[in-house]
């Protein structure tokens, strides 16, 4: 009883919704620029299309969205857009489709609204203005070109300071030769101190082996080959005789024996490492 | 006058027993004079040696040699992960018969212990053998025991295999005079090896026979006695080291605790060392009086085993050896 009793009010519920639904947007004033929707108006006669546009001169823009056949005429969704304020009719951007003429065809009035004033038709004039001053830009690239002068010139003050100072050192680098004249000199002349006689006698090997070219030789090798050589041989025997024996065989005459190395010079490029 | 006389003769002696062992270990080994030189420098001085060296060079065989050839009691002891330090010092044992505890002493009781590959050892077995070797006493059960006289220890070391070893930390090698790295025999003295060892016969034993070794022709009887070794000993004493080559001496050790590419220099150990080998080479080569010779001869026995190269050394892939080389080749060059 009470499901017979509701059903008609549902049917009519239902028609009322999709009447409305059917019936869609009717807007026939758009502001500039925004789109605007006209749905399910009906037109009579054959079927109507949009005239292309083939300029940007025309002040408003048509779409058919759907076309629907309605009896003998046609229903449509119309969508459109105004470029220029004004009131214009939607049927002179229409034609029929198969061509014919359609002056009978009723007006379909819309109305295009400007938002702005109708005198404004520039953007504002933008306006300028200065910026604050900091002691002037002017100022700002001397004070910055005169800072840079001034780096440019320490930098290179400091840099000739150190180069000159690393010359004072690497200069004159001693050679073994350097080291080797006056200690020779003084032990000629019998007062070189006893503590620097194994220093005279490893300069004396040392000089020997470069001269002979056994640098790359092992010590022990070296040495061997030192003793057979004639004038390096007689000097590491004579060392030894002073140096190294108890009780020296004979007068050891140290003049004589170290006499050719008073002049001794630079033989295989011999600079001295730094300790 | 007649005390330098009786040196003379003593000196003389010394250099006719020193050929003497020379030429009996020359008899089995064939080479390796300058093993046999170290080995008589560590006798002479009492100094211990390390030998560095692959397997098969006739170690042993030397030391057995040597030991023969001076009536020294000799002992060999392989050493190995499980070993134990009362398996070399000795231990004492339960007699059940008194019911009492006896020491039985282990083979370091002997003049020349062949300690063959001590870094195979665990470092409590390497630590318990390098303390009796600087003290000379072994205590066991609580009773102290003094090592005889001589007392000698050739240990020996394989460089290539590194598996399974415990190498001696910087510290314990100190403790060895020398450390000697042996190479291969020549060309010509392996032939003789070869065909030594092919002339070798076989040795009959009780039923049977057993191919002889180069240990089978060791000859027996001693060519030098214990008396000549301790004037051998003191005769080293009386070689003349003169303050010119101390201070070479202490120009190298010092060069090796300032060098750029060590990390470790040499201890002071490492120049007393120098001037004892020093002094037992200049007898062995028949002076009374060392010569920078023997410096150079013996520095890399005597410090590079002392030293270590720093990172950046061993980066470049610099060795000990050319690091050493380069310090001495230097060393005349260098400002001290």
């Amino acid at each position: 009883m009470l499901g017979a009793a509701i059903s008609p009010s549902l049917s009519l519920l239902l028609w009322v919704t999709i009447l409305g639904s059917a019936r869609g947007d009717d807007q026939r004033e758009v502001e500039v620029g925004m789109n605007a929707r006209i749905d399910q108006i009906v037109i009579p006669g054959p079927e109507l299309e949009v005239i292309p546009h083939d300029d940007r001169s025309r002040p408003i823009v048509l779409r058919i969205t759907a076309t629907y056949p309605h009896g003998t005429n046609h229903r449509y969704d119309l969508v459109y857009s105004g470029l220029e304020p004004g009131e214009y009719d939607l049927t002179d951007y229409l034609r029929r489709k198969d061509g014919s003429a359609h002056e009978e065809l009723p007006e379909i009035a819309v109305k295009v609204t400007a938002v702005l004033p109708q005198d404004r038709v520039r953007p504002n004039v933008l306006t300028s203005s200065e910026s604050p001053s900091v002691g002037g830009y002017q100022t700002l690239v001397i004070v910055g070109s005169l800072l840079w002068l001034l780096g440019l010139v320490a930098i290179l003050l400091i840099g000739r300071r150190r180069k000159l100072e690393s010359e004072v050192t690497v200069d004159r680098p001693v050679t073994l030769a350097d080291r080797l004249r006056p200690i020779v000199e003084e032990a000629i002349r019998g007062s070189l101190a006893r503590e620097r006689q194994a220093e005279l006698e490893r300069l004396l090997l040392t000089y020997w082996r470069r001269r002979l070219d056994l640098e790359s030789t092992p010590a022990a090798d070296a040495i061997q080959t030192l003793r057979q050589h004639p004038e390096a041989g007689e000097l590491l025997r004579q060392l030894e005789n002073w140096l190294h024996r108890p009780e020296p065989i004979g007068e050891v005459d140290v003049g004589a024996l170290l006499a050719p190395y008073r002049e001794a010079t630079s033989d295989a490029g011999e600079v001295v490492p730094a300790s | 006058m007649a005390v330098e006389q009786d040196r003379e003769a003593v000196t003389k002696g010394t250099i006719q027993f020193i050929e003497a062992i020379r030429e009996r270990v020359g008899q089995v080994v064939v080479g390796q004079e300058v093993v046999v030189e170290r080995l008589l420098i560590a006798l002479f001085t009492g100094g211990h040696v390390l030998l560095q060296g692959v397997p098969g060079i006739a170690k042993t065989l030397l030391a057995s040699a040597l030991s023969r050839a001076i009536d020294l009691d000799f002992s060999r002891v392989q050493f190995t992960i499980d070993l134990l330090p009362a398996d070399i010092l000795g231990s004492e044992i339960l007699d059940q018969r008194v019911n009492e505890f006896k020491v039985k002493k282990g083979p370091i009781f002997t003049n020349l212990l062949l300690a063959d590959e001590i870094n195979r050892a665990a470092p409590k077995v390497q630590g318990a053998l390098l303390e009796a070797m600087q003290e000379r006493k072994v205590t066991i059960g609580g009773e102290t025991f003094t090592l005889p006289a001589p007392f000698l220890v050739i240990a020996t070391q394989n460089p290539i295999e590194q598996a399974g070893t415990f190498e001696l930390p910087e510290a314990q090698l100190d403790r060895f005079m020398l450390c000697h790295r042996l190479d291969y025999p020549s060309p010509s003295q392996e032939k003789e090896i070869l065909r030594r060892n092919a002339s070798l016969g076989v040795r009959r034993s009780d039923r049977g026979a057993i191919a002889q070794t180069e240990f089978d022709i060791i000859d027996h009887e001693p060519v030098g006695s214990s008396e000549q070794l301790i004037q051998a000993m003191e005769a080293v004493h009386h070689v003349h080291v003169s303050e010119t080559f101390i201070d070479h001496v202490v120009a190298i050790i010092n060069r090796t605790r300032s060098h750029p590419n060590i990390e470790l220099g040499a201890s002071p150990r490492a120049g007393i060392a120098l001037i004892k080998a020093s002094r037992a080479r200049a007898l062995i080569q028949g002076r009374d009086y060392v010569v920078p010779d023997d410096l150079f001869a013996l520095a890399e026995d005597a410090i590079l085993h002392r030293i270590r190269l720093n990172y950046e050394a061993l980066a470049d892939g610099l060795s000990g050896v050319q690091v050493l080389q380069s310090l001495l080749n230097d060393l005349g060059a260098l400002v001290d």
